[in-house]
């Protein structure tokens, strides 16, 4: 006992580097549940004020590119709606309609808008933190979408940050579809080119061409129906050539990520209890 | 207290440094310099090895919950500190109780390159390598690892030189 002691004594600093280590590692794959704490992220307090009071100045920097996205999207989809409710007057010969779908839209979702105070780009695992948490009404899993498209999910919160697991992860997964033909897969990223994803398991039967668009198939209840993803730039078979490997280009550019909105879905509690209680049996 | 609070001031200011600059430099995509271990190069070499052990452990844990990567980093920095006496012991002819703060002047460039060296390579391959958790990409994890390595080094000698200038 005593040479035990001794010997402990003798490599105390051995003892204390194989705890450190072990608690680091523990960290390291604690972090990949989802009940950890948001203590050690960047979504806690000091990090989260500090991170925001630098985004304040860095904001500044990109607006005048930023504005000129906006108008142009802006006008693209005034021309959009204006066309879509001439054909719906054309069809139903009745406008109170519009203004009742108008409504409609919104009732089912709730849009909270964000600034992304933090953000990575070419780790394997990428994450944004956002100056939203859960005093604001923002709950891990909802949908974060970006003036151009998909964002990510919301991963971790605290009362006044949270942080987003982006597509540019590779514990993301999204479920989307082809626009025009309504095939469905799951939008996957596995490190590389931040441009770029790849959408899994799209069936051998499915019909698409070189540049369609992909938008999110509302199948998760995370993000709605309808919101654009990418374009289809590039084609390959799966691994066990079963299915098709889509690659994307992605509409969002997450270098110059600055505002976003948080959704978040009515019936999203309802259907993810729904569908926890099925996989349970 | 006041080579405490000197040491404090470090502490903070190349986590600064680190989290709020050099975290967003990606050189050509891959070298992302890591100049926070300065602060373990630089810890006088009579500094029992526990302590420095725990700093390195502190450092590499704030930078970890600044960039979301709970764990990584600390891990990368507490193997780092704890092979840094025989590093040191290894690139300096002195006698290893001897108290001096490790440095270009008081090492010589070479020896001091060397160390870093060492050091920095070691710990870049240890932090990618958590990082990618696959060496399915090899050839790109060597390329991220050699050219972190390489703006790491520049950065220390840079502010190395400066430091003691003053």
């Amino acid at each position: 006992m005593r040479n035990l002691l001794n010997f402990l004594l003798k490599y105390n600093y051995w003892l204390l580097f194989i705890i450190l280590e072990v608690f680091s590692l523990v960290l390291l794959f604690r972090f990949n549940s989802y009940q950890g704490s948001a203590f050690f992220t960047s979504a806690n307090y000091v990090s989260g004020i500090l991170y925001e009071g630098v985004s304040e100045i860095t904001s500044y920097f990109g607006l005048h590119t930023l504005n000129r996205d906006l108008v142009q999207r802006n006008v693209k989809l005034e021309l959009e709606v204006e066309r879509l409710s001439q054909a719906l007057k054309e069809y139903t010969k009745d406008t109170t309609v519009i203004s009742q779908m108008r409504r409609d839209v919104l009732q089912d979702y709730k849009v909270f808008s964000a600034r992304v105070v933090n953000n990575s780009l070419n780790r394997t695992d990428n994450y944004i933190t956002i100056n939203r948490g859960s005093s604001d009404g923002v709950l891990p899993e909802m949908g974060v979408i970006g003036g151009n498209g998909v964002v990510g999910i919301v991963y971790h919160t605290s009362s006044h940050f949270a942080v987003v697991l982006p597509v540019l992860n590779s514990k993301s997964s999204i479920s989307c579809k082809i626009h025009r033909t309504d095939y469905f897969g799951l939008l996957r990223w596995d490190g590389g080119d931040s441009q770029y994803a790849w959408v899994k398991d799209v069936p051998r039967h499915s019909e698409f061409t070189l540049g369609d668009t992909v938008v999110t198939s509302g199948h998760s209840s995370v993000f709605p129906e309808g919101i654009p993803v990418g374009v289809v730039d590039d084609m390959s078979d799966s691994h066990d050539g079963l299915s098709y490997l889509l690659k994307v280009r992605l509409f969002t550019d997450f270098a110059r990520l600055n505002d976003v909105c948080v959704i978040s879905s009515k019936g999203q509690k309802e259907q993810a209890g729904l569908e926890d209680s099925i996989s349970i049996k | 207290m006041i080579q405490f609070l000197h040491r404090l001031l470090w502490f903070v200011i190349l986590l600064l440094v680190q989290v709020l600059i050099l975290n967003h430099l990606h050189i050509d995509g891959y070298g992302t310099p890591v100049l926070f271990i300065y602060y373990i190069f630089m810890l006088n070499a009579e500094t029992p090895r526990i302590s420095v052990m725990l700093q390195a452990f502190c450092l590499g844990l704030c930078v970890d919950i600044f960039s979301n990567t709970p764990g990584m980093n600390a891990s990368a920095c507490t193997l780092l500190a704890f092979v840094r006496r025989g590093l040191l012991a290894s690139q300096v002819d002195r006698d290893i109780n001897e108290d001096y703060e490790p440095g270009i002047r008081i090492m010589g460039f070479w020896p001091f390159s060397r160390y870093i060296f060492i050091g920095s390579i070691l710990y870049v391959l240890v932090w990618q390598t958590i990082d990618t958790f696959s060496f399915f990409r090899i050839g790109e994890l060597v390329f991220k690892i050699l050219a972190s390595t390489a703006t790491t080094m520049l950065c220390i000698l840079c502010v190395d030189t400066i430091r003691r200038k003053k």
